[in-house]
């Protein structure tokens, strides 16, 4: 297992390349409609944000009632009618504003979702307009981009009774779900006698064949194309579970996974050690590794984004 | 009391009272707190989308946690009020009753028994501890959080939106069709109704007598035979023999009748008109040479048969026969017109027919009466209907000019004399009405 590069299969260990670094997102070259529709999402995002903040101090004060009446409640020792009566009350106006607020707040999300969407459009554009295979980034702010990605990767917050839906968190996909182009997967390639889980990215789907062509995300001047069966592409999940209230779709402690090795692009088998505990936090990995004496790394920290389930393979 | 009371409550109460303070933005979201103090102007830059919206998730987060913390405590609240209320016992009456930790033990022993075996079996020991009491909560308690999930729904708390009802309303509008007034339409409906009834007629024709069907299928029956004897004799026989073994149909049914029926092919009238005109012992050796010659074949039948002499004096249906002699017998005034419909007493779908028809005209008749009564009244009805408008009308005029006079009493006026003469009019015209009215209804 040769952990020791950086990136197994297809990457291309820190090569810098003679290509200047290209960040597409701060391109000139888009449409001017996509420009004016970034503004006028921006202010809507400006004003749904006020609302948020509105919302809040509208329920702040609810909120601050309830937390005296638990103190109160508390200190006399005794539930009686009158609290219960009174609580109920309570806690149905805050969930109201609750969900007022929550509304609110996925409505501001979609909004920068959406600027995200238009901006990730116009990059897959320019690549296929583009004769050149696509832009080959320095290691270090290929690894950032990811690092990034991953943080900014949605997070669901399921209402009460709902369920999170598939592709969030450890839920996997569909079978019939079929990757876009642009969506990034995991994928299972064969170099040098070797099956490695490399990132890569979703260029086609041929429902023919039923394969996909990805690309190599570490791509070293766009040798780096696959064309893959259905079954060697994992779908990386397109949102973060939430693990304050869907801590079901999170892979518990000492469950097998595929983890994307820090500052690599290939995933490894490894055994979750601590699930996050808060939305922005990261799972804490073991991942397997012979150089060790237990068998095990120490734990290292991955991203949501970068942590799948392992489909048991035949050969262990 | 003090220390225990507390242990109670942690057993006690179910809720966990959960800290929920929203998220301290200032602190933990710095980017979301930067864009509120922020003027609409300056707003938000594309690379600060990122920080913005891990601050929101934060606070979604916090806000989808609280939620739920919100929901399961208000859960817990209800089952627990649920439970109590099933036992009948206050809160305050639980807690003075906790027993001493001795009896802890006990109480944990009878559930069991209490379940199971019924309560047979507890002693006057166990009835005391069947209201439910302190240490038992904690039992109830991992009831309530194991059945809050599956009987979320049916906490009545949850509901609080009645379906509106409208019972009264539908029995209005069930009831109005029977105090609705009568229209022009109604009293079409009853007219056509009595036009209707005149189509009756058709149902009491006594449709005519065909030929009865034991002829008929006698003779179809014989003529299938032949048709079979046929085949044989063709077989059989040479052509010689062909003709003289296949008599016509029809005469051979007429010698059979004439050999064993001796009827007379001629209706009761002619037979009458006949027997009116001939004298008795003219027909009498006739008869007697009948007889004498009938152990002769019938095929020489002599002329003095009824048939033979029909054949004889060429008259070619004996049942038209009688029907012209009836015509000619009730011109000549001889015959009564009234006999004309004379049933014949043997013939039983003759006596339903008329049986059922006159059930038929007795409730037709009764329907025409009914309906006939009904028309009546509706039109009066309707001519009450007509003053009762006018009356409505007499009563918002009395009311128009009552309300006039108080407005004049209220300016310290007295009415002129043109107000109270309308109002006096308008009183009048409404008991003119009233009287109408009144004498409808008698």
């Amino acid at each position: 297992m040769g952990r020791t590069k950086s990136g197994g299969g297809g990457s291309n260990v820190g090569a810098s390349s003679s290509h200047s670094p290209s960040s597409d997102t701060n391109s000139t070259s888009s449409t001017a409609a996509a420009e004016v529709r970034i503004k006028d999402l921006l202010k809507e995002l400006y004003h749904l944000i006020h609302q948020v903040q509105d919302e809040r101090a509208r329920g702040e004060h609810n909120l601050t009632n309830i937390s005296k009446t638990h103190e109160r409640m508390q200190q006399e020792q005794k539930v009686t009618p009158y609290y219960k009566n009174k609580l109920k009350g309570l806690y149905k106006t805050a969930m109201q504003d609750a969900e007022l607020e929550a509304e609110l707040l996925r409505k501001a999300l979609d909004k920068i979702a959406e600027v995200k969407s238009i901006r990730e459009n116009r990059r897959l554009g320019k690549i296929k307009d583009s004769d050149r295979p696509k832009p080959i980034m320095r290691r270090g702010v290929l690894m950032t981009m990811l690092q990034q990605n991953a943080q900014t990767l949605p997070l669901w917050v399921s209402k009460p009774g709902e369920k999170p839906p598939p592709l969030c968190g450890a839920i996997t996909a569909d079978n019939n779900y079929v990757a876009k182009p642009g969506d990034k997967v995991a994928a299972r390639v064969r170099s040098d006698d070797e099956e490695n889980w490399i990132l890569a990215e979703v260029v086609t789907f041929n429902s023919s064949t039923n394969k996909y062509d990805v690309d190599d995300i570490d791509a070293d001047e766009g040798k780096e194309r696959h064309t893959l069966s259905k079954r060697r592409i994992v779908p990386l999940p397109i949102w973060k579970a939430n693990p304050e209230t869907d801590p079901e779709a999170l892979f518990t402690k000492n469950m097998l996974v595929l983890a994307l090795y820090p500052q690599t692009t290939c995933f490894y088998r490894a055994l979750i050690h601590e699930p996050p505990k808060k939305p922005q936090d990261d799972y804490s990995v073991l991942f397997e590794d012979t150089s060790y004496q237990d068998g095990y790394s120490p734990p290292l920290m991955v991203a949501q984004r970068y942590v799948i389930a392992c489909k048991e393979d035949k050969k262990k | 009391m003090k220390g225990k009371g507390k242990g109670i409550i942690d057993k006690d109460c179910p809720l966990q009272f959960p800290d929920l303070q929203p998220v301290d933005h200032a602190t933990e979201c710095p980017k979301y707190t930067a864009v509120l103090t922020r003027s609409e102007d300056e707003g938000i830059g594309l690379e600060e989308l990122e920080v913005i919206q891990s601050d929101l998730e934060t606070l979604l987060a916090s806000a989808g946690l609280r939620l739920k913390q919100l929901e399961h405590e208000k859960q817990i609240l209800v089952n627990w009020q649920d439970k109590k209320d099933k036992k009948g016992l206050t809160p305050g009456k639980v807690q003075p009753e906790t027993p001493t930790s001795g009896k802890r033990g006990k109480v944990v022993e009878e559930k069991p028994s209490k379940k199971f075996k019924g309560a047979t079996e507890t002693s006057g020991k166990g009835a005391i501890h069947q209201t439910p009491t302190g240490p038992g909560r904690p039992k109830s308690k991992i009831n309530q959080t194991k059945g809050e999930y599956d009987s979320a729904a049916d906490s009545p708390i949850d509901l609080p939106k009645l379906p509106k009802n409208d019972a009264v309303n539908r029995f209005w509008v069930s009831v109005e069709p029977y105090c609705a007034d009568i229209t022009t339409e109604d009293i079409k409906v009853l007219e056509d109704l009595l036009i209707s009834h005149q189509d009756d007629a058709d149902f009491f024709k006594v449709p005519a007598l065909g030929k009865h069907f034991s002829d008929r299928w006698a003779e179809e029956d014989l003529l299938e035979e032949q048709r079979d004897g046929a085949k044989i004799n063709d077989r059989r026989r040479g052509n010689n023999n062909n003709h003289s073994g296949c008599p016509d149909v029809t005469t051979l049914l007429k010698k059979a009748e004439q050999s064993n029926v001796d009827e007379s092919p001629f209706g009761p009238l002619t037979q009458r008109l006949v027997s009116a005109l001939i004298e008795e012992n003219i027909m009498t050796p006739m008869d007697d040479a009948m007889t004498e010659l009938g152990g002769e074949s019938a095929d020489e039948a002599p002329a003095i048969s009824p048939r033979a002499l029909a054949k004889q004096l060429n008259i070619g249906n004996p049942i038209h026969l009688e029907k012209r002699i009836k015509r000619e017998l009730e011109e000549q005034g001889i015959l009564d017109m009234e006999e004309k419909v004379e049933d014949n007493p043997d013939d039983e779908i003759l006596t339903e027919l008329r049986q059922k028809q006159q059930d038929l005209k007795a409730i037709s008749q009764h329907n025409i009466v009914v309906t006939k009564s009904l028309l009546e009244r509706a039109k009066e009805e309707m001519k009450k209907q007509e003053i009762r408008k006018k009356l409505a009308a007499a009563d918002a005029e009395v009311l128009d000019a009552y309300r006039k006079i108080q407005a004049a009493r209220q300016k310290k006026k007295t009415p002129t004399k043109k107000e109270k003469d309308a109002a006096w009019k308008a009183l009048k015209e409404r008991d003119a009405l009233v009287k109408v009215l009144a004498s409808k209804n008698k």
